[in-house]
């Protein structure tokens, strides 16, 4: 199980002043027990394909009141990975050439993304659009990147956040029943260009794979208690 | 004298030391999370040949539920020895076969195939019973059964019961390294000479190898061993080489067999295994799901 460490108690305890918002937090972590979905789609010439796992697991944490009140951003964290030699493409031959040729997966067996919110704005009445910064890696190779996600409260509470023009931090308005959303749906699109990671694409057969594959993740993610409470 | 600098000194690497063993600390409070994972990684199936079969005998391997795998190949009548007056036996004519196979689960596979040599319909089920761990010598087992139905023999009645012959064949395969892969097969065949009257049965002994000499490129190598019948008096052999690519398997190959369908390639060949008498011969697979 993983284990998450209160931070604005931490900073309590220690003083450090980690939120300036108080000692409330949001955590979450990717929920086992509903759909996850991480796939991409080779598009190229001769041959399309997609892979798919329901493989990924992580966490977010906010600080302050998170998506229902002022939360600091630069103090929010999170991380995500996904098992890649569980990508299933349809075909067995083709998930072992991506496992042995391209994503080397014994070497290199998660591909993941850590780093903070970047941005969080409200889209209207349970909607968010977050932006993730931070490090991602795959093959063993990271980038910084900024992806654009989409979180929709599933669970309890939750009402589109405001966001301070010039400042990465938001002020939401609490819930109706003040209470931080249980669950969250999050969609992300996004291109991931094979070179940028280092992953070698064979230049004596025929192009099999595409350069820049477009990754899909649709997941959730579920409020966790933070320990002692 | 030098007791005071020495202190000194040592009092300053303390002191550095102290705070560089505290960077950690202070970076992990920067970090209030502390992730662990849940689940370790999927780890992938054990491969010992890549293909479901070599050239002609069997391997161990089936394919994933749900796939299919389409395929054709020509063994070519003219021996390559005829040079380029025959286009190295490329000008035919030539045995083919048509096949399409299909996977019920992991570890069964089904596949329907025709040759044009004696217009022969094979049907055969194929199930992998035994899978050892990952260790330097895994070890896969695979049991194939079949049935081989010649529509065109002679004067004969297509539904004519020397016409049918069923075969059963034990795969055992095995990898030394990481790129060697090694098979055994025996095969059991009933009616060997498609005769209705007295039908004969035979064992046979197939042996193979393939070398794995890049991800897609590889070099093998099969020998069928078995009775010598009259005019089918030489056991078969082959050497080629296999390209494949994430759907596809292309091997060609030196032969003396010029018979496809189980049935009829395990009984032997008039050719002996010798270069004046190696043919030509291809197969392309397609893997498919819809």
């Amino acid at each position: 199980m993983p284990k998450l460490v209160g931070a604005s108690a931490l900073g309590a305890v220690l003083g450090l002043g980690l939120s300036p918002l108080g000692v409330e937090a949001q955590e979450y972590q990717v929920d086992l027990t509903r759909e996850r979905r991480v796939s991409f789609l080779s598009d190229a010439p001769l041959e399309d394909f997609r892979g798919v796992t329901d493989r990924i697991d992580g966490f977010v944490y906010l600080e302050g009141e998170g998506l229902v009140g002022g939360t600091d951003l630069r103090a929010s964290e999170f991380f995500f990975e996904v098992d890649l030699a569980s990508l299933d493409t349809g075909i067995g031959l083709r998930n072992r050439h991506m496992r042995e040729n391209y994503l080397e997966t014994e070497d290199y067996p998660f591909a993941s993304f850590s780093g903070r919110v970047g941005v969080l704005e409200g889209l209207g009445e349970r909607r968010f659009s977050a932006e993730a910064v931070g490090e991602l890696e795959i093959h063993g190779v990271a980038v910084e990147r900024a992806i654009r996600c989409q979180v929709t409260t599933v669970g309890s509470g939750g009402r589109a956040a405001e966001t301070s023009p010039g400042s990465d931090a938001t002020n939401a308005p609490a819930s109706s029943e003040g209470a931080p959303p249980l669950i969250l749906r999050v969609q992300c699109a996004f291109p991931v260009s094979l070179s940028d990671h280092g992953i070698p694409i064979p230049k004596l057969m025929f192009m099999k794979i595409d350069e820049v594959m477009e990754l899909e993740l649709d997941f959730h993610l579920q409020a966790v208690a933070e320990e002692g409470k | 004298m030098r007791k005071g600098p020495i202190l000194v000194r040592a009092s300053a690497t303390c002191l550095a030391l102290a705070l560089i063993s505290s960077v950690p600390t202070l970076v992990a409070q920067d970090t209030p999370r502390r992730w662990e994972r849940r689940a370790e990684a999927t780890s992938p199936p054990v491969t010992i040949f890549h293909a479901t079969q070599v050239i002609n005998l069997p391997t161990a391997e089936t394919l994933s539920r749900g796939e299919w795998q389409f395929e054709i190949a020509h063994r070519f009548f003219p021996p390559v020895s005829e040079g380029q007056e025959g286009f190295w036996g490329l000008d035919g004519p030539a045995f083919m076969r048509l096949g399409l196979g299909y996977a019920f689960s992991q570890n069964a596979m089904v596949t329907l195939a025709r040759s044009n040599f004696l217009d022969n319909w094979d049907v055969q089920a194929k199930l992998r019973v035994f899978e050892s761990g990952s260790g330097p010598f895994p070890l896969h087992a695979a049991i194939q059964a079949g049935a081989g139905w010649s529509t065109s023999v002679g004067d004969r009645d297509a539904s004519d019961s020397g016409n049918f012959q069923y075969y059963g064949q034990l795969v055992l395969n095995t990898r030394l390294g990481d790129r060697l892969a090694l098979g055994v097969v025996p095969s059991y065949l009933y009616n060997v000479l498609l005769d209705s009257i007295d039908p004969v049965q035979d064992l046979y002994w197939g042996f193979y190898g393939q070398l794995y000499l890049t991800e897609m490129m590889s070099i093998m190598g099969e020998a069928n061993l078995g009775e010598n019948r009259a005019e089918l008096e030489n056991d078969t052999g082959s050497l080629g080489l296999e390209l494949e690519t994430g759907g596809h398997f292309f091997k060609v190959f030196l032969t003396n067999s010029v018979r496809l369908n189980p049935s009829q390639f395990l009984v032997g060949s008039s050719y002996p295994f010798e270069p004046e008498e190696w043919r030509l011969g291809f197969s392309i697979t397609r893997l498919l799901r819809f």
